[in-house]
C-alpha cells in the first residue's frame, strides 16, 4: 500500500531506527544516515547490527521473531519489515 | 526423587593449535572488528586425528577412572556429532572397541549440529531416570573437528562466513552420566526446549560448512529469549539474574555470548551497560576460558563451556549452573544443574588446562600444509595410510597416550596408541 497515511508511518519508523542506530553507534551522526545505506557501511557488525534491530521494535512496541530480519540487506528494508508488522499490529 | 547427572567429565582440546590473531592478519581480516570476537586460540585436527581419536582420547581417562565392575555398568555409548565419516555406521562401535567396553552397551550416534551433545546428555538423563536399568551408566561423547575450508560460491551463504574459519576448533567432551552426579547434578524436569525450521548454517556437503551467520546470530537469540522463558514456566519463580551462580552457552565465540548476554540481561531487567559488563565478567566469562583456546567444537561446545566454568569458577559452597545449548537448524535448550565444592577437584584430577598448555603451537605454514594434507583422508576415502612423519614431533610430545588414526583400509579406520 502507497497511502499517505504508510508514508507517514514509514517515516516515522525510519526515525526511530535512526535513534536506534546512534544508541548503539554513538560515532554516527543521525542526519547523515540514508535509507539506502546498510548498518554494515555505518560501522555496524552483525551483533550491533541485531541491537539496533531490538532497540527499534522494543521503542515501537512491536514483537518480531528476530529471524523475520534474516536476509535483510539495507536499512530500507529493515523498515519495511518493521512497517509490516505495524500495519498488521494496528 | 532419583539424583542424576554428570558423574565424570573430561574434555581433549587436540595435539595441536592455532594462534587465531595470526591467522585474521594472514587472511586480512578487519582486526577493528575481529578484536570485538574475543578469540584467541583454535585447536586444528591433524590429518591423522579425527571424531573417533578425539572422542576415545576425552573418554579414556574416565574410563581409567572406573573399577571393571564400574566399566561394564555403561550400557549405552552414545556418540554426538556432525562430523562423522560415515552415514550409516555410528562412530560409537570404533570408540566401544578402543575403550574396551561392554558389549552389552547400546551403540549410536545423534546428529543435530551444535545441539548433538546436549540432545545425547538429555537421552542419557532420562535412560537413567527411567530406572529400567538401576545402577547403569551412559557415556556420552560430543566430538567434532572443522578440517576443510568453507563451500565454495558465492551469495547468501557464503557472505561474513570468512569469520568461521578463526572460530572453527577441534576437540570432543566426554561425560558419564549416572545415578551419581559428582561433578554436575541435574535439575531434573527444569528444561525448556524451543526448535524450528531455519536455514542459518549447515554441512550440505561433505567435509565442508555454508551458512549465513547473520541469520544463526539472530536464531540463536530468538531461541535463548524463548527457551529460557519456558524454562521459567516449568520452573516457577527462576529468575535469569538470580537462579544461576553461572551461566554456561553454546560459544560460536565469545563476542556473540557477550552480545546475547546483554541483550537478556537489557531486555529482562533494563541493566545498564557497566552493570551488565560487570555481570559478565563475573557469572558467564569463566564459560569461555576454555572456549577461547579451543574454538568452536560445536556438538561439544555448551559441555566444554561447562567444564570451564567447574575447572575456572569458584566453588566455595554448591552453585547452581544454567545451560544454553543452541543447534543450527535448529534445535536448543536452557537447562541447569548444581556444582558441589568437592566437584571442582575431581574434575581437575583430569588436568584438562594443562593438556590444553601442552598443545603445540602451530606456525601459518603449518596450518596451511594441515590443510592440505587432511585432503588425503577426506570423506569418502577408501584406502589410505596418513602420513605419521608430518608434523611427527606433535605426535609424541604430550606425554600421556594419545589414540590416532593409523590406515583407512577398504573404509574401515584402524587406530593405534601412542604414548
Amino acid at each position: 500500500m502507497n497511502t499517505g497515511e504508510s508514508v507517514l508511518e514509514k517515516i516515522n519508523v525510519f526515525s526511530v531506527v535512526k535513534n536506534a542506530i546512534t544508541e548503539v553507534l554513538p560515532d554516527v551522526d543521525s542526519e547523515s544516515v540514508d535509507i539506502e545505506q546498510n548498518l554494515k557501511s555505518l560501522g555496524a557488525n552483525s551483533i550491533d547490527r541485531t541491537e539496533i534491530v531490538m532497540l527499534s521494535m522494543e521503542k515501537l512496541d512491536i514483537k518480531l521473531p528476530l529471524v523475520s530480519f534474516g536476509g535483510v540487506e539495507n536499512i530500507k528494508e529493515m523498515v519495511d519489515v518493521l512497517v509490516d508488522a505495524f500495519d498488521g499490529n494496528s | 526423587m532419583q539424583s542424576v547427572g554428570i558423574e565424570m567429565l573430561n574434555i581433549f582440546g587436540g595435539s595441536a593449535y592455532l594462534d587465531v590473531d595470526q591467522l585474521a592478519s594472514h587472511r586480512g581480516l578487519d582486526k577493528t572488528r575481529f578484536d570485538n570476537l574475543l578469540m584467541k586460540e583454535k585447536s586444528v585436527a591433524l590429518p591423522y586425528e579425527d571424531p573417533v581419536s578425539l572422542g576415545v582420547n576425552a573418554a579414556k581417562p574416565i574410563i581409567d577412572a572406573l573399577s571393571e565392575h564400574e566399566k561394564d555398568r555403561i550400557e549405552m555409548l552414545i556418540t554426538c556429532t556432525e562430523s562423522s565419516f560415515d552415514f550409516g555406521k555410528s562412530m560409537s562401535a570404533y570408540m566401544q572397541d578402543y575403550l574396551g567396553l561392554n558389549r552389552n552397551c547400546r551403540l549410536f550416534e545423534i546428529k543435530s549440529a551444535c545441539y548433538s551433545g546436549t540432545a545425547g546428555l538429555q537421552m542419557g538423563v532420562n535412560f537413567v531416570l527411567s530406572q529400567v536399568s538401576p545402577g547403569a551408566k551412559v557415556l556420552v561423547i560430543a566430538t567434532d573437528i572443522s578440517r576443510f575450508l568453507v563451500a565454495e560460491g558465492g551469495g547468501v551463504l557464503s557472505e561474513g562466513w570468512s569469520f568461521a574459519e578463526p572460530s572453527s576448533g577441534a576437540g570432543a567432551a566426554a561425560m558419564l552420566v549416572s545415578d551419581r552426579p559428582d561433578v554436575f547434578q541435574i535439575d531434573v524436569g527444569a528444561n525448556g526446549y524451543y526448535g524450528f525450521e531455519v536455514m542459518d548454517t549447515c554441512r550440505p556437503v561433505a567435509d565442508s560448512e555454508a551458512g549465513d551467520s547473520d541469520l544463526s546470530l539472530l536464531s540463536y537469540l530468538d531461541c535463548l529469549a524463548q527457551s529460557f522463558s519456558e524454562y521459567q514456566k516449568r520452573v516457577p519463580g527462576a529468575d535469569y539474574r538470580e537462579s544461576f551462580s553461572y551461566l554456561a552457552f553454546h560459544t560460536p565465540f565469545g563476542g556473540m555470548i557477550k552480545g546475547a548476554h546483554r541483550t537478556m540481561m537489557r531486555k529482562m531487567f533494563k541493566t545498564k551497560a557497566d552493570a551488565i559488563e560487570e555481570d559478565f565478567d563475573e557469572r558467564v566469562f569463566p564459560g569461555l576460558v576454555y572456549c577461547q583456546r579451543v574454538g568452536n567444537i560445536m556438538g561439544a561446545t555448551t559441555a566444554l563451556s561447562l567444564a570451564s566454568i567447574i575447572g575456572n569458577g569458584m566453588f566455595d559452597s554448591p552453585k547452581r549452573i544454567g545451560c544454553f545449548s543452541y543447534g543450527s537448524g535448529c534445535c536448543s535448550e536452557f537447562f541447569s544443574g548444581v556444582v558441589m565444592p568437592e566437584s571442582q577437584a575431581r574434575m581437575k584430577t583430569f588436568g584438562i588446562t594443562e593438556k590444553l598448555n601442552q598443545r603445540y603451537r602451530l606456525s601459518m605454514d603449518e596450518y596451511d600444509a594441515v590443510i592440505e594434507k587432511s585432503a588425503t583422508v577426506r570423506f569418502g576415502t577408501r584406502n589410505v595410510k596418513p602420513d605419521i612423519g608430518f608434523m611427527s614431533g606433535v605426535r609424541e610430545s604430550m606425554g600421556f597416550p594419545r589414540l590416532f588414526l593409523k590406515e583407512i583400509k577398504e573404509y574401515h579406520r584402524l587406530y593405534e596408541w601412542v604414548q
